[in-house]
């Protein structure tokens, strides 16, 4: 989290420090601030959080120096609102604004990796106890994750794993359901994280610059969701320029980035599925399909960044992805009635900037989403959804060292409006929602129906204030207002956080708040009569930094679900249902030498009542355990990893028999009592190896990364008869090979 | 409904794929303990007239039949609940007169004038094998005509037993519309594709049983239900 904090605030400062280098022609170099020098301390690091000692640090413009120590610490004396330079032999120059006395960790890259190592600084928004962050090179290093977002997310605690990715943005968090977690790139909500096939996310890890991960106790700058929140930032450009290429089994792409100009820097990246082009040779001839449009991908990616004064910073974001298949359960492609047709894809393009001088700073943006689902099945039954929307958002900071009895303090307010227009042309059955098995499909069923347009016009606006209380202590509190349009809510949502530094590289957090997800999963948009669900969460956290690179961080949690949405057997919603989260989570991390581990281990416990009166049961995704192991080992040439994967099964209902229904001729099941049977534990090794290599001026890397490696074969869950009398398991894929081969010129 | 589609896809995949449902017996099996279609001749009734419950079936190891249900109740409406009798064994449903149709219309909330929807449960092998159907009240109708609609390996069937070879596409085809008819074609010796198509091609396969009986269902949108039954071996 921290890594991802200072390079967020890296924009700021750089873009003051580098203006503050250049003189204007003609002119003499503007005058620094007229401020009194006070003691600073910070620390120095490397991109895997080890302490760089022997660092010089300096004050841009002045006398004052320093060297950091053993433990990368370094104290300097320097004004605030000075620029620091840290330099050490072997590492890029790093910057850092002084925005207090105490800073937040300088993070120094190797030599020419690139210049993305600006940092700095404690006006970040607070870390959430619990929460972890990847860099980019992190993310390619955990093994079994095939160098892949959605994958790397199941090393997280807190995240509900299982043989195949859940829900539209693929991560479940803290055992609630899909919808309840929000993922963002560049700040802003994207639709889906993965596609249809091979199960990738729809930004390579080449194109992604870091990865956060916050279960809960999220900052007041996010809202729309009631459980956790993935962020992931775009790689911006490093001042060397490359270009690579990768191509494996599943897809392919190019990427390009690096500088143009003195001021702009851009990435680009396109990738296209490969798997589509073998996949219909693994079906039999025997089967009774046709794959008329093979299932299929593309993904796309832009950013540019600019530095358009020493004040000024902006950049151009774009993500897009178009997936697409059409199938015929039948080799007849003239059979309408078997026919299934899917097409997602959608462009969001966002433009922002950020300001920085002096105590102020502020995040200006305007994103705009063009999206587009469709999914046909059969003669009757479709949903064809187009849901544009622009959605404007700002936000002020303002720190001041000292305010009102309070130090380091800093104040934000920001706000934000979503417009949107949704075009909806829905004839389904009525869908299945949180606890409600999986219905016997009837093509001719069109219990929903609905053609027509709505606005969904919401607006958000949210301040905080953090400031250190003691030394030992630092304190966030703020307070989220959201409007939801369409349903005519207005929501307060208090939220807190309290840091206290104990002794012996202790540090403890506390967390609460209160978090708001509207209704807009699945139908639900369809529906005025409902309210957001609701969660008040408070979470406990514990850091522990026993000796250099090495990390250890709990966390327990209880969070309150009110408001939760179900349905009544007429189809309508209702908000009656309640549920509760408790949990404990555990991240150690250790990155020395050639050396990368990763352990991870999840509790949690997620139980809801649909009604009042109505019997307790379990959320469909609680997940008791689960476990995550991680080594990774580097040197020269190769690099080897190894994960092992432990984690409970999902409850699931279990059919007690079926009435048939001769009419429709289909079997209705009759169902016991809800999520009272579980699917067996899940377990499984993972390996990876690189070897990497000069060809030419190209740096190779081939790759070898195998899921379940010992072939395990657990049941990810069960297919029953069409009359409910007969089960089988559908069981995890025994053994997931994946060859890649990687160029970087 | 992202996630739907995918499940849709998983699920029709994963019969293509092997081993994942190869130890279930398909929609299309037979030879199977089952309800294959319950009729009531005929589905559609006016007042004073009578529709006989009757169900073809389907048993393990055994030939399909056709019988009467052991037991028989109205589900709805509960006002009609004593149109349903049994009567030298057989199961009759009876329509009512106009106003007892018009108090079932209203408890139903149903508009004025509109047929009634008499939802019956029928039940056999003691209460292992239960079924729903629907009898219309209030408007005759027929079970859907499908004599000379028919055709197997290209040729009109007949009521002999049929033969035919062993590793062969065998087409099977009726003459409907797969928007207005739902149409399933069952058997118990060799394999069926399409089975709910009205164009599907059986074949027997080395591992299949080599006789057994051959059956298509089609239903209409109100009720109908007509089925023909073959016995078939492969040589």
């Amino acid at each position: 989290m921290l890594f991802r904090r200072l390079i967020f605030f890296t924009v700021l400062s750089w873009a003051g420090a580098a203006g503050a280098q250049e003189p204007t022609p003609g002119a003499p170099p503007p005058a620094a601030p007229e401020q009194p020098s006070e003691a600073i301390t910070g620390r120095v690091i490397d991109a895997f959080g080890k302490p760089v000692a022997g660092a010089t640090v300096s004050v841009e413009g002045g006398t004052a120096t320093a060297v950091t120590g053993r433990d990368g610490k370094f104290r300097i004396s320097a004004p605030l609102g000075a620029s620091l330079v840290v330099e050490h032999t072997g590492f890029d120059p790093a910057l850092a604004n002084v925005v207090g006395t105490t800073l937040d960790d300088v993070v120094m890259l190797k030599a020419g990796t690139n210049s993305e190592t600006i940092e700095v600084s404690g006006e970040a928004p607070a870390a959430a106890p619990g929460a972890a962050a990847l860099d980019r090179r992190e993310l390619q290093r955990i093994p079994g994750t095939g160098n892949d977002v959605v994958r790397a997310l199941t090393a997280m605690p807190g995240v509900v794993n299982f043989q195949l990715p859940l829900g539209y943005s693929g991560v479940v968090i803290r055992g609630s359901s899909p919808q309840d977690s929000k993922v963002l790139i560049d700040g802003f909500e994207v639709p889906v994280l993965f596609h249809n096939i091979g199960f990738r996310a729809l930004v390579p890890a080449e194109a992604i610059q870091s990865l956060d991960y916050i279960p809960g106790g999220f900052d007041v700058q996010y809202g729309r969701a009631s459980s956790g929140i993935v962020s992931l930032e775009t790689r911006p450009g490093s001042d060397q320029r490359t270009t690579q290429a990768e191509v494996s089994l599943i897809d392919g792409g190019l990427l390009a980035q690096g500088k143009a100009g003195a001021k702009t820097r851009y990435m680009f990246g396109l990738r296209r599925s490969t798997i589509d082009l073998v996949l219909p040779s693994l079906i039999p001839a025997s089967a009774d399909l046709s794959l008329t449009t093979v299932p299929s991908y593309y993904d796309g990616q832009l950013r540019i960044d600019h530095e358009l004064s020493s004040t000024w910073r902006l950049f151009l974001s774009t993500i897009g992805t178009n997936d697409v298949f059409e199938l015929f359960a039948t080799k007849d492609e003239n059979a309408k009635s078997k026919r299934f047709y899917n097409n997602t894809r959608f462009l969001r393009l966002t433009l922002g900037g950020q300001y920085h001088e002096g105590p102020w700073s502020a995040k200006l943006a305007l994103s705009g989403i063009a999206q587009e689902f469709v999914f046909e099945a059969g003669l009757f039954q479709r949903i064809r959804v187009q849901q544009p929307n622009v959605t404007p958002r700002a936000e002020i900071t303002r720190t001041a060292d000292s305010w009102a009895g309070l130090s380091h303090v800093v104040w934000r307010i920001g706000a934000e409006a979503s417009i949107g227009r949704s075009t909806v042309d829905i004839a389904l059955p009525l869908e299945r929602r949180e606890g409600q098995p999986m219905p016997q499909r009837d093509p001719k069923d069109t219990s929903t129906m609905f053609n027509g347009s709505f606005w969904l016009p919401d607006f958000a606006g949210w301040t905080a204030l953090t400031a250190d209380l003691d030394p030992q202590v630092r304190a966030t509190v703020g307070v989220r207002a959201d409007a939801f349009g369409r349903i005519g809510e207005v929501d307060l949502e208090p939220r807190g956080e309290l840091q206290i530094k104990l002794p012996a590289s202790l540090t403890a957090r506390l967390s609460a708040g209160a978090y708001r997800r509207p209704p807009e999963f699945q139908s639900e948009t369809l529906h005025t009569e409902i309210g957001s669900e609701h969660s008040a969460q408070a979470i406990v956290g514990l850091q522990y930094e026993p000796r250099e690179g090495t990390r250890v961080q709990t966390s327990a949690y209880y969070t309150d679900r009110s408001h939760l949405i179900k349905s009544n057997p007429d189809g309508t919603l209702n908000n009656d249902g309640r549920g509760t989260t408790v949990g404990a989570e555990l991240l150690a991390t250790y990155r020395g030498g050639p050396w990368f581990g990763w352990l991870s281990y999840s509790y949690s416990h997620s139980t809801r009542v649909d009604a009042p009166g109505a019997p307790e049961r379990l959320f469909d995704y609680d997940q008791p355990h689960s476990l995550n192991a991680a080594v990774s080992w580097r040197r020269g040439r190769w690099q080897l990893g190894g994960r092992f994967q432990l984690y409970s099964g999902l409850p699931y209902t279990s059919p007690q028999g079926a009435v048939f229904d001769s009419d429709r001729n289909i079997y209705v099941p009759v169902y016991g009592q809800v999520n009272t049977s579980r699917a067996p534990m899940h377990h499984q090794l993972d390996i990876r190896v690189d070897y990497s290599w000069k060809w030419g001026p190209t740096e190779m890397t081939a790759f070898l990364d195998v899921q379940n490696v010992y072939m395990n074969e657990s049941v990810a869950a069960y297919f029953y008869s069409y009359d409910y009398t007969q089960r089988d398991a559908f069981k995890s894929l025994p053994i997931i090979p994946s060859l890649g081969l990687r160029g970087v010129l | 409904m992202r996630r739907a589609a995918l499940v849709v896809v998983l699920a029709l995949a994963a019969p293509g794929v092997g081993a994942c449902m190869g130890d279930i017996d398909p929609p299309w099996q037979l030879d199977h303990d089952r309800i294959v279609a319950v009729r009531a001749n005929p589905p559609g009734i006016a007042s004073g007239q009578s529709s006989a419950i009757d169900a073809l079936l389907g048993s393990k190891g055994k030939m399909t039949s056709v019988a009467t249900p052991e037991l028989a109740r109205v589900v709805s409406p509960a006002s009609l609940s004593d149109v349903l009798s049994s009567n030298a064994g057989r199961w009759l449903v009876t329509a009512p007169d106009e106003t007892r149709l018009a108090a079932a219309r209203r408890e139903l909330a149903l508009a004025a004038g509109v047929p009634v929807p008499l939802q019956i449960s029928v039940s056999y092998a003691g209460q292992s094998l239960v079924a729903t159907k629907t009898v219309v009240l209030g408007q005759a109708a027929d079970n859907p005509p499908i004599d000379g609609k028919i055709a197997i390996d290209g040729k009109p069937p007949g009521d002999a037993e049929l033969v035919v070879g062993k590793l062969v596409k065998v087409p099977l085809s009726i003459d409907v519309d797969d928007a207005a008819f739902d149409v399933a074609w069952l058997t118990s010796c060799g394999t069926m594709h399409d089975f709910d198509l009205p164009q599907a091609y059986l074949k027997v396969e080395v591992d299949d049983p080599a006789a057994g009986e051959l059956a298509v269902v089609v239903r209409d949108a109100h009720g109908g239900v007509s089925w023909q039954l073959w016995s078939i071996h492969a040589e």
